[in-house]
């Protein structure tokens, strides 16, 4: 696989990148209890655990856009993200797969969100899994080693080995 | 009952040139330190003073002199410090037509010698305003007045004016609908109602009386426009300037201080504030409503230096936006710091 996809958005991986559909209930099998991220890719040194969220998708409706924005906003989508990091990481622990730093990266197809809500979002983020353990202190054990909430831009900034685009652009 | 239309500026202050159209609801100010923007609000508000009460003999040039105070009250320290030193213009229109024009000359520093033009139809209509400083007053009011009318205190006008006005006695007769929806919200906010005893102000509410100087000062602030509601400062076809809503003021306040500001615009109040808040520039775009008239204005310093701004009637057109431009270097600092391990 070279590039993975969700509703309208696109990574591109470079070479030696492993991923895989995550959020998959033929793959999964327990979703019933376990939420999921979209994807997860494996690289020699470290996993990334990836979440697409794609409000601006061609096909949506503009009463569910504005929807999505206002849960982003007020911060009620960091339990949904917080949740499918967490059960992921327990799912993939339970598996003997998380040994490497995992870094959570989650993509947000949205040009309305300014770097002041995409920092407002990471910084919740990395409260509520926490990033950090007891007293402030890391994680003894390989937890997470860092997330961040990005759209197009920030991500291509931040990752431009991994390229992120719009597939209907 | 009108409303101010139009500014232009030349070789005032940090300004050059500004030729700027304003909203007849709210203009948000906004711009990096030294920009401007709290001179911008006193001319105007200079304009609007001296169309009623006393400040009405006092004119235009007089105000303009209170309101800056000036180094040894020499109006020339006013114009645009350049070789040259070219007179200042200062031009002021409103939607009936009116216009106040003012010159001040490099030759003459003082007030009296200061032209202005077009004052005589320019105070013909009222136009009751009210400007809230930075710093809160009210805690500090009593002996103010006397003092500052014996020149003792190097205070500008501002502050001597917005304790007048919230001095003034409440507004006889039934309050209406929306006034009383309005003081109902920031007595809420506030928890209580303001009174004055002689020159002290208090909040009371069921603990008693309060005095001011043991409240929050985010919190004086609302309780001034309390009374300003309550008083008929603030009612249709009057103007509120308010410098920097978000001084002292927690974050978690702010969406009701922007919707205190929306309902006053809906009920016919004008209004000009300046702001360095992210929060409460997002608020305005969060809760504005289809009929709500909100401008944006940006001032930013151009390559000469020299003040310039950029209008927009919609929040993600403002152009440079200094204030989302800083949490944007922030963010990608924090995106450095937590993906700082990947090597992409």
């Amino acid at each position: 696989m070279t590039s993975i996809a969700e509703d309208d958005l696109q990574i591109e991986l470079p070479a030696g990148a492993r991923a895989r559909k995550f959020d998959d209930q033929n793959v999964h099998g327990l979703s019933h209890c376990m939420k999921a991220v979209d994807f997860i890719v494996d690289l020699d040194d470290r996993t990334y655990y990836i979440e697409f969220k794609d409000p601006q998708h061609p096909a949506s409706q503009p009463k569910d856009r504005e929807k999505f924005i206002r849960q982003f906003l007020s911060g009620q989508i960091d339990t949904d993200l917080k949740t499918k990091y967490r059960d992921s990481f327990l799912y993939e622990w339970g598996s003997a797969r998380a040994s490497k730093p995992i870094y959570y990266l989650v993509l947000i197809g949205a040009d309305v969100l300014s770097g002041a809500d995409l920092l407002a979002r990471t910084d919740s983020l990395k409260r509520q899994l926490p990033v950090d353990g007891p007293d402030g202190k890391q994680w003894k054990q390989n937890f997470i080693a860092g997330c961040a909430v990005m759209n197009l831009a920030a991500w291509n900034r931040s990752l431009p080995s991994f390229p992120a685009s719009r597939l209907s652009a | 009952m009108s409303k101010i239309t139009h500014i232009k500026l030349e070789n005032f202050t940090s300004f050059a040139s500004l030729n700027e159209d304003f909203s007849p609801g709210v203009n948000v100010i906004i711009g990096a330190n030294g920009t401007g923007k709290t001179h911008l609000l006193k001319v105007l508000y200079a304009a609007c003073a001296v169309t009623t009460g006393e400040d009405k003999e006092k004119g235009f040039a007089r105000k303009l002199l209170g309101v800056f105070n000036p180094y040894e009250s020499r109006m020339t320290r006013l114009i645009r410090r350049q070789q040259g030193l070219p007179a200042a213009h200062i031009a002021v229109k409103r939607d009936d037509g009116s216009l106040i024009k003012t010159v001040i000359d490099n030759q003459k520093a003082d007030v009296k010698d200061v032209r202005v033009i077009g004052e005589g139809k320019w105070q013909t209509t009222g136009l009751e305003a009210a400007y809230i400083p930075v710093k809160e007053m009210l805690a500090h009011a009593p002996g103010f007045l006397s003092t500052a009318s014996k020149r003792e205190i190097a205070f500008e006008e501002v502050y001597v004016d917005i304790i007048k006005r919230a001095f003034l006695p409440k507004l006889m007769g039934p309050i209406d609908h929306d006034r009383q929806r309005l003081l109902n919200a920031l007595q809420k906010a506030i928890d209580g109602k303001v009174v004055a005893k002689g020159e002290y102000f208090f909040l009371k509410n069921k603990q008693g009386d309060l005095e001011f100087t043991l409240l929050a000062e985010g919190m004086r602030k609302l309780a001034l426009v309390w009374l300003l509601i309550q008083n008929g400062t603030l009612l249709a076809g009057s103007v509120l300037f308010w410098d920097e809503p978000e001084a002292n003021l927690n974050p978690s306040l702010m969406g009701e201080v922007v919707e205190v500001i929306l309902e006053l615009q809906r009920l016919g109040v004008q209004v000009f504030l300046s702001t360095h808040n992210y929060v409460l520039l997002k608020e305005f775009d969060l809760r504005k409503k289809k009929d709500d008239a909100i401008r944006y204005i940006s001032m930013f310093r151009d390559e000469s230096g020299a003040v310039s701004a950029n209008a927009s009637d919609d929040y993600s057109g403002i152009d440079p936006n200094a204030i989302a431009a800083t949490f944007n270097k922030l963010y990608d600092q924090e995106l450095v710091r937590s993906l700082g391990g990947i090597k992409a």
